[in-house]
């Protein structure tokens, strides 16, 4: 153990300031004055409580090992192996190539998405689709896993769900013939993807704060979880907080423990958010932007954004730290998520091109879900 | 909902006693509290802090259940309450989901509260007539409510069932009607609204209108605006509570706004022109007509969000009204036609696969007409209906002497449309895109005195 370490301040622990205040008065300045301390010596030297001893030398010599064993391998890693790490890790796909081309073969793992939009632009809809597709099995390009869907606004119906999960699995068995390697898909159907997601009801912030806090254990004891899906972030948010640097704060923490998991666990994070009007005095008419404020807008890693032109459903990828900007055409169907597959420029803002009106609606649900 | 006194959580005496000290009552306020603040308060270490804000979290914390076990079990599988309009039954699975905000948005006259008092008649029927077999509560905040307008509507439903003077009584007494006059009362009203849903059976809770109210009270300067969007939200939050709580569909309607000035060009516009796409116009030549505005649903984007469903209605040329599915978890973008009658809202009795239709149109307003059509064709993109039902209304219009009829043609987009003029009979063939372009600027060049081509 190197000098330094125990050379360490007490005052730099998580101690309570009056706990604190006794042992400097005590004399006891750094962690190798508490070196081979007993709790009841300790106790006696002090005053304090027996039990707030053992704390004491709990937490101050419990860190002693975490920051040496930290400094014995120094836990950076070379950016190789960070590459090779993320390709090996699959991604969810969304069924919508075009979005999965975007995102870069879907929603990412290890990542936090952000997905904003304007009501019924299909923000739900794209959360119930990516719960049932990372049920998709790994032979067929999916991440095999269970998903936890934490719903604020009570959207979560569950009809809705069967009919895309259905869709799906009919999908996934389609394509597995296709392949003919002899897969055993016969077990994939609707009933095991919805045996696969976990649905948490969360009625205020505090509730969905501490289901936040909790999960970890959840996810601990469900390892195959690989997508946990908030819908939405903003709703509790929006009301009854008087106290706006309170409310930045809590999204700041929460943001930081949905990375926490998203990391720990090799798992994507996906939070919706809704837009709201802004007013700019100077500047006539509205603007309408992602709700929650600037400060929110830094904590997810990517940004997506849904709106309507021209009577399409667009999805722009607003904010995105490994692909370029891009504006996507989607649209929703009866079984979830899908490309729109008549032409239609992409990856433009384009205000002219009137759609031809029977075409690309009422084609079927397009089969371009590509393996990884 | 939010306040689990801290004296729930399982933590040892003295700890709760200094945290109550503290002015730390509820578990809630722990939750919300960082770890440093909580040793402050507490005057514990670490780890002890760490296990207190666990446990509050347990408390706090919602319980998991697997969506297969939602399906299978009966008592949280959502229950739809039908509309007894067919088509709008099929789309939305069923019905109104229970256990969620169905909003109904209107100009004014075109028949939300016809639509309530519909569903409130439903809602009191016995389950083998298709209804809730429960109480409705009614809170009306613009005195709209007419109760001999209630028993007509069962009445002329179901003569059967309410043939007599006893049975009748009872449907009126199984009504509940709660004036509302302010916000606070109503905000009041909805937190004591538990004891009423359990002592009266309540299955259906009604607000006509959510917007009235709000729209009276707060006046538009900023920070008005702020406190109403607060209260709105807060209002929603409430309402999705209690529907959840005691899986009911709770009903609200919301009026329509109209606003001024250039749509501007920029991201707004589109999410405007999806939300409540249908009022947005889009016919360049119409926009000229003098009023450079367009319509919406009210209270603002944040409380479209709220909502789970919206429904709206609008008016289309002669007694015929249309209901659009603006926004569902479930149903997609679609539309169908429904008209008042005395036995309250019904589905329009053309059925929605054939295409065809014959219309009197010597009280047409034409331009509004076109107004409409077009923006049903505009809508119906979107939807992706069936080509001739989109311009049926258009063809009325253009065919106002007297009918036309459309058939499909051989080949595939292309159609045969037929003209009975005043003296002449018509018969084209046109292409989709043709049609449609080429009848609204044959109408605006030629104006109302057209003559056959």
């Amino acid at each position: 153990m190197s000098a330094g370490l125990s050379q360490r301040e007490l005052i730099t622990f998580p101690l309570s300031p009056a706990v604190r205040a006794k042992l400097t008065t005590a004399g006891f300045l750094t962690v190798a004055d508490l070196h081979n301390v007993k709790p009841s010596e300790l106790s006696k030297e002090v005053g304090i409580s027996l039990q707030e001893a053992l704390e004491v030398v709990k937490i101050v010599t419990g860190e002693k090992r975490t920051t040496a064993a930290a400094g014995s391998t120094h836990s950076s890693v070379s950016a190789l192996h960070l590459l090779e790490h993320e390709q090996s890790l699959p991604s969810i796909v969304t069924f919508c190539a075009q979005l999965d081309e975007a995102l870069g073969g879907g929603v990412a793992l290890r990542k936090v998405t952000e997905i904003c939009g304007a009501p019924g632009v299909g923000k739900t809809q794209m959360c119930i689709q990516l719960a049932v597709d990372v049920s998709i099995p790994e032979e067929l390009g999916g991440a095999g896993g269970e998903a936890v869907y934490i719903d604020t606004e009570g959207s979560f119906i569950i009809e809705r769900v069967v009919d895309v999960a259905t869709a799906t699995a009919d999908h996934c068995r389609r394509m597995a013939a296709q392949l003919d390697n002899s897969l055993d898909v016969d077990s994939y159907n609707f009933e095991s993807i919805l045996s696969g997601i976990h649905y948490f009801r969360c009625h205020d912030y505090i509730e969905l704060l501490a289901t936040l806090h909790t999960l970890t254990n959840f996810i601990q004891q469900h390892p195959k979880v690989k997508l946990v899906v908030v819908d939405s972030i903003a709703f509790p948010f929006r009301h009854n907080f008087d106290d706006l640097s309170l409310r930045t704060r809590l999204l700041t923490s929460m943001a930081q423990n949905c990375i926490k998991l998203a990391t720990d666990f090799s798992l994507a994070v996906v939070l919706t958010n809704q837009m709201t009007t802004r007013f700019t005095p100077g500047l006539s008419g509205t603007q309408l932007m992602p709700a929650l404020g600037e400060s929110w807008g830094h904590a997810c890693t990517v940004r997506l954004v849904l709106y309507w032109q021209d009577g399409q459903r667009h999805a722009m990828l607003y904010k995105s730290p490994s692909r370029r900007e891009t504006t996507v055409l989607y649209q929703i169907t009866t079984g979830g998520v899908r490309d729109v597959v008549a032409k239609a420029p992409t990856s433009r803002h384009s205000d002219s091109v009137e759609q031809d009106s029977d075409g690309s609606q009422e084609s079927a649900p397009c089969k371009k879900q590509k393996l990884a | 909902m939010a306040s689990k006194r801290i004296q729930r959580v399982d933590i040892s005496k003295d700890l709760r006693d200094r945290l109550l000290r503290r002015g730390l009552t509820t578990s809630g306020d722990v939750v919300t509290k960082s770890s440093l603040e909580l040793m402050k308060l507490s005057g514990c270490c670490g780890l002890t802090t760490d296990d207190i804000f666990h446990k509050c979290c347990l408390v706090h914390a919602s319980k998991p259940v697997r969506a297969i076990d939602m399906l299978k079990s009966k008592d949280s599988i959502i229950r739809f309450f039908a509309t007894s309009l067919p088509d709008l039954d099929k789309v939305l699975h069923g019905g109104l989901p229970a256990g969620t905000i169905t909003e109904v948005a209107g100009p004014a006259g075109c028949g939300k509260t016809q639509f309530c008092m519909t569903l409130s008649v439903l809602a009191t029927l016995p389950e083998c007539h298709g209804g809730q077999g429960g109480a409705v509560l009614y809170i009306d905040t613009e005195g709209a409510f007419s109760a001999r307008r209630l028993l007509e509507i069962a009445q002329c439903r179901l003569p059967d069932q309410f043939s007599d003077e006893k049975s009748l009584k009872w449907l009126a007494s199984s009504v509940h009607i709660d004036l509302v006059q302010s916000c606070t009362a109503l905000m009041n009203r909805l937190q004591n609204i538990e004891e009423d849903i359990i002592t009266k059976n309540i299955k259906v809770v009604v607000l006509d209108s959510v917007a009235s109210l709000v729209r009276k009270e707060f006046s538009s300067v900023e920070r008005g605006m702020m406190r109403r969007t607060d209260f709105l939200l807060t209002e929603a939050a409430l309402l999705k509570y209690i529907a959840e709580a005691f899986s009911i569909p709770i009903i609200v309607t919301n009026q329509i706004t109209t606003r001024y000035g250039e749509r501007p060009p920029d991201i707004h516009v589109h999410v405007e022109d999806a939300g409540d796409e249908s009022f947005c116009g889009g016919l360049t030549a119409i926009e000229t007509d003098g009023e450079g505005s367009y319509m919406t649903a009210a209270l603002g984007n944040t409380w479209s969000h709220s909502v789970n469903t919206r429904l709206i209605l609008q008016f289309l040329p002669a007694d015929r009204r249309q209901i659009l599915v603006a926004k569902s978890p479930v149903a997609p973008f679609t539309c169908f036609d429904f008209i008042i009658k005395d036995q309250g809202v019904v589905q329009d009795g053309i059925p929605a696969e054939r295409f065809q239709s014959q219309i009197s149109a010597s009280d047409m307003d034409q331009l509004a007409a076109i107004k409409v059509a077009k923006r049903n064709v505009r809508v119906g993109r979107q939807v992706g209906l069936g080509w001739a039902r989109l311009h049926r209304d258009l063809l009325q219009v253009f065919a106002a002497a007297d009918c036309c009829r459309m058939l499909r043609d051989g080949r595939a987009g292309s159609w045969r449309v037929r003209f009975w003029g005043k003296n002449t009979r018509q018969i084209m063939h046109l292409t989709s895109d043709d049609v449609c372009l080429w009848m609204v600027w044959g109408i605006l060049l030629r104006g109302s005195d057209w003559t056959p081509f």
